[in-house]
């Protein structure tokens, strides 16, 4: 453990209210008024972004859409397209990879930058920040917050201060003056439940965390006491790491009405899978744990998962993987549905291969190597005319419910 | 029953069947060690219900003759650890007396018939296989790392052990690599064929003290049977489908190498350091007369070692798990291993002996 350096040498630059502000940009008229990026009411969507003037009315990021317009019945309701939230978040990016190798995105709109010997280049760590935010909204109209600190903790706490149009700069010395009057709950991992806890502790300030001796905090919560405890200090030594691996790719969907019917569940499924599949060789990654995740219309959920002999980014091996994972999940009414493939690596993993194409389970099977490099070809396509140039014949005479958004067939 | 016995040979024999009788099962009877004494003999048994051990002890003076059920472990530690020569085991009722010299222990038994009958077989010398035990025991170190370890591949957890043609060969793969190993026998019967545990085979080879000495196996239904001048061990064979090993076998190979099988084990040790767990291999790559491994990791860097061999051709390079290609050379009999392969996808043959083959499959990068 580190304690906070006094150099600043740490951003964390978050966009404010991105997809609604993307939105705005392209709509200049719809700037003064509430805002909002999510899926319909009707479909039973949550918000996704919302700019200033909704959130005055509390219109939220996962709040139901439903709620949100009972809250501001004048929201103007946008659906998203992610596409170009995509291409922005890639320009930005961009900008920040100009000044330092050392960029961990954290999501499309947000990610922490390590500028630490950069300074001869571009200068020190708040002239850079005012640098890129500066190049932000040149590039793309687009306004963001900046946290300059020592550490990852720091930086993000500080480009939340000031947000909207924020820039914050936390030194070493105004630490504790900074940190001191926050609640816990501004703490990377305090909860409602730790918040709770350490409320009938008699700690409600980051400065009373930080005055409670580590152990006493170590004895109460554990491991997390200990990591808590040394973000009230200020102490974090989590680096920026860039190329941060993906642990896993999914795709999951809430329908607009309860799904019983199985056939169009894997039908469902099916789709899903085919877009995990296509994600993952378009990142050069393949799996090998494939997950289904079921939420029944009284909110219970379960996931199912199953672990390969063999990693793929194939959609039927995904498919018929989910589909016997989906025997497993109890029959009844489902709001959502999802497929996720975790046990990622990079397709150039050398891989250990098999005497016997009968008995050795650990290598793909021949049939997968084949339908691999028709895969290719398929890709190809794609690429060029969109993912659904090639679809499964089964599927075609189904146009209307291969989204599962219809009711089932009676 | 009481017996004397001498400590030593019962210390001994005590742990060869000790080494097969679980510490934790369902069936609380097999924890224990069965005593027999007869006229002229104390016998030990035990098993785990797959491979059961029955030791023999010859020089003992049998005072009353009898059964017991005793516990295996307790037994086997308190005979170890006493000082005296001789030992008397003796029973009354539920309790097994142990004394040796000054010392003694009072351990409670189970009744005997609680022991599982199928344990209690004998050795059928009819039509049994006679071979040098030294061989036997050589056959089963060739083959034996080879098996594989891991859960779920049932039929790859035992050594395939056939006779046939004057023949007894045994293979053992996990999969990715195949050992085969084989030496001549006297015996004209019919073709036996049998997948052995591997637990088992070590077993055996265990109780095999002379090399020299003659040991006999039995093939029958769902079980192998070996016999010893002391021992007698039964294993159940494994009901399964091995993989048709002859297959994979290349039968011609474009390129052969031959290098000190010493120094190529050194060298790969060396690279393999650098290898990590999640991606282990190294890279062979063979020309006129040199060979260089190459070992790299995405974490930690690479390296790089070359040996002088014996090669002629075009140069041309293989990948393997260094793993794998340690374990055989480590049994590797000559000083010389040959290595002969077709291209960087196709399986490496190596030659580790006389009769002695060992396959592994190679890694390939974006297959």
């Amino acid at each position: 453990m580190t304690a906070a350096a006094p150099d600043p040498k740490i951003l964390h630059v978050d966009m404010d209210a991105f997809y609604a502000s993307v939105e705005i940009r392209d709509r200049p008229e719809l700037a003064d008024r509430p805002v909002a990026v999510g899926g319909t009411a009707e479909g039973r969507g949550v918000i996704s972004a919302a700019n200033y003037p909704a959130r005055e009315y509390g219109v939220r990021s996962a709040l139901p859409t439903a709620r949100a317009l009972q809250l501001c019945p004048e929201l103007v309701l946008l659906p998203p397209d992610f596409d170009k939230y995509t291409t922005v978040s890639r320009e930005i990016m961009r900008i920040f990879r100009s000044y330092t190798p050392l960029v961990e995105p954290l999501s499309l709109d947000e990610a922490f930058l390590d500028v630490s010997g950069c300074e001869r280049l571009h200068g020190n760590a708040e002239t850079i920040g005012r640098k890129i935010r500066s190049d932000i909204l040149r590039e793309t109209g687009l306004v963001a917050s900046i946290g300059v600190a020592p550490t990852k903790f720091l930086a993000k706490l500080a480009s939340d201060l000031d947000k909207p149009d924020g820039f914050r700069v936390i030194r070493g010395p105004e630490l504790r003056e900074v940190l001191d009057p926050l609640p816990v709950s501004k703490i990377f991992g305090v909860g409602e439940r730790t918040a709770k806890r350490l409320e009938s502790m008699g700690v409600t300030t980051i400065g009373q965390l930080a005055s409670k001796s580590r152990d006493e905090v170590k004895a109460t919560f554990g491991a997390t006491g200990t990591w808590i405890h040394d973000l009230a200090h200020g102490i974090d030594d989590r680096r920026v790491t860039p190329n941060r691996v993906e642990k896993s790719h999914g795709k999951e969907r809430t329908f607009p009405e309860d799904v019983t019917d199985r056939e169009l569940l894997r039908r469902c499924l099916y789709d899903f899978a085919e877009e995990v599949a296509y994600d993952l060789r378009d990142r050069g990654l393949r799996g090998k744990t494939v997950s289904v995740k079921a939420r029944f219309w009284n909110f219970k959920t379960v996931t199912r998962s199953k672990t390969l002999d063999f990693p793929t980014n194939l959609g039927p091996r995904i498919f018929a993987t989910a589909r016997e994972l989906l025997e497993r999940v109890p029959a009844g009414p489902l709001r959502l549905l999802g497929v996720q493939v975790s046990n990622l690596e990079d397709v150039r993993t050398p891989v250990q291969t098999g005497l016997f194409d009968d008995g050795a389970a650990f290598q793909a099977p021949r049939e997968d190597t084949r339908l691999g490099r028709a895969t290719e070809g398929v890709d190809q396509l794609r690429r060029r005319f969109g993912r659904d140039v090639v679809r499964p014949a089964s599927l075609i005479d189904a146009p209307d419910e291969r989204r599962g958004s219809r009711d089932p067939r009676p | 029953m009481k017996v004397l016995c001498d400590r030593e040979r019962l210390r001994e024999g005590l742990a060869l069947v000790q080494s097969i009788v679980p510490t934790k099962s369902t069936r609380p009877a097999i924890e224990n060690i069965y005593l027999a004494a007869t006229d002229d003999a104390l016998e030990l048994v035990g098993t785990d219900l797959e491979v059961s051990m029955r030791y023999r002890l010859d020089d003992v003076k049998v005072a009353e003759t009898g059964t017991a059920l005793v516990p295996g472990r307790v037994t086997a530690d308190f005979v170890r650890d006493l000082a005296s020569d001789t030992v008397e085991l003796s029973t009354d009722g539920e309790h097994l007396t142990i004394v040796g010299g000054a010392d003694t222990c009072t351990l409670s038994t189970t009744d005997p018939d609680e022991f599982p009958t199928a344990a209690l077989v004998r050795f059928e010398s009819t039509g049994a296989l006679s071979i040098q035990g030294g061989n036997f025991a050589k056959l089963v170190s060739r083959t034996s790392f080879a098996a594989a370890k891991e859960q779920g591949r049932y039929a790859m957890h035992g050594i395939l052990t056939l006779v046939e043609d004057q023949v007894l060969r045994m293979v053992a793969t996990d999969g990715r690599r195949l050992a085969v190993a084989s030496t001549p026998i006297d015996d004209t019967g019919a073709p036996r064929r049998a997948i052995v545990p591997t637990k088992a085979m070590q077993a055996m080879c265990r109780v095999i003290d002379d090399t020299l000495e003659q040991i006999s196996l039995q093939f029958s239904d769902n079980q192998v049977g070996l016999k010893t001048r002391a021992a007698e061990i039964f294993a159940r064979v494994i009901d399964g489908e091995f993989p048709r090993y002859a297959a994979v076998i290349p039968a011609e190979t474009s390129k052969t190498v031959e290098a000190d099988a010493d120094l190529m084990a050194k060298k790969l040790k060396l690279v393999s350091n650098v290898t990590t767990a999640d991606a282990r291999a190294v890279k062979l790559t063979v020309a006129e007369k040199t060979m260089s491994i190459r070992g790299r990791s995405s974490t930690s860097g690479k390296a790089e070692s070359q040996l002088d061999i014996d090669y002629k051709g075009e140069e041309a390079e293989i990948a393997f798990n260094p793993d794998f290609l340690l374990d055989g050379l480590r049994n590797c009999e000559t000083d010389l291993v040959r290595l002969e392969f077709n291209d960087r996808t196709s399986p490496g043959k190596f030659t580790l002996g006389e009769n002695y083959i060992y396959i592994v499959m190679p890694i390939t990068a974006d297959a």
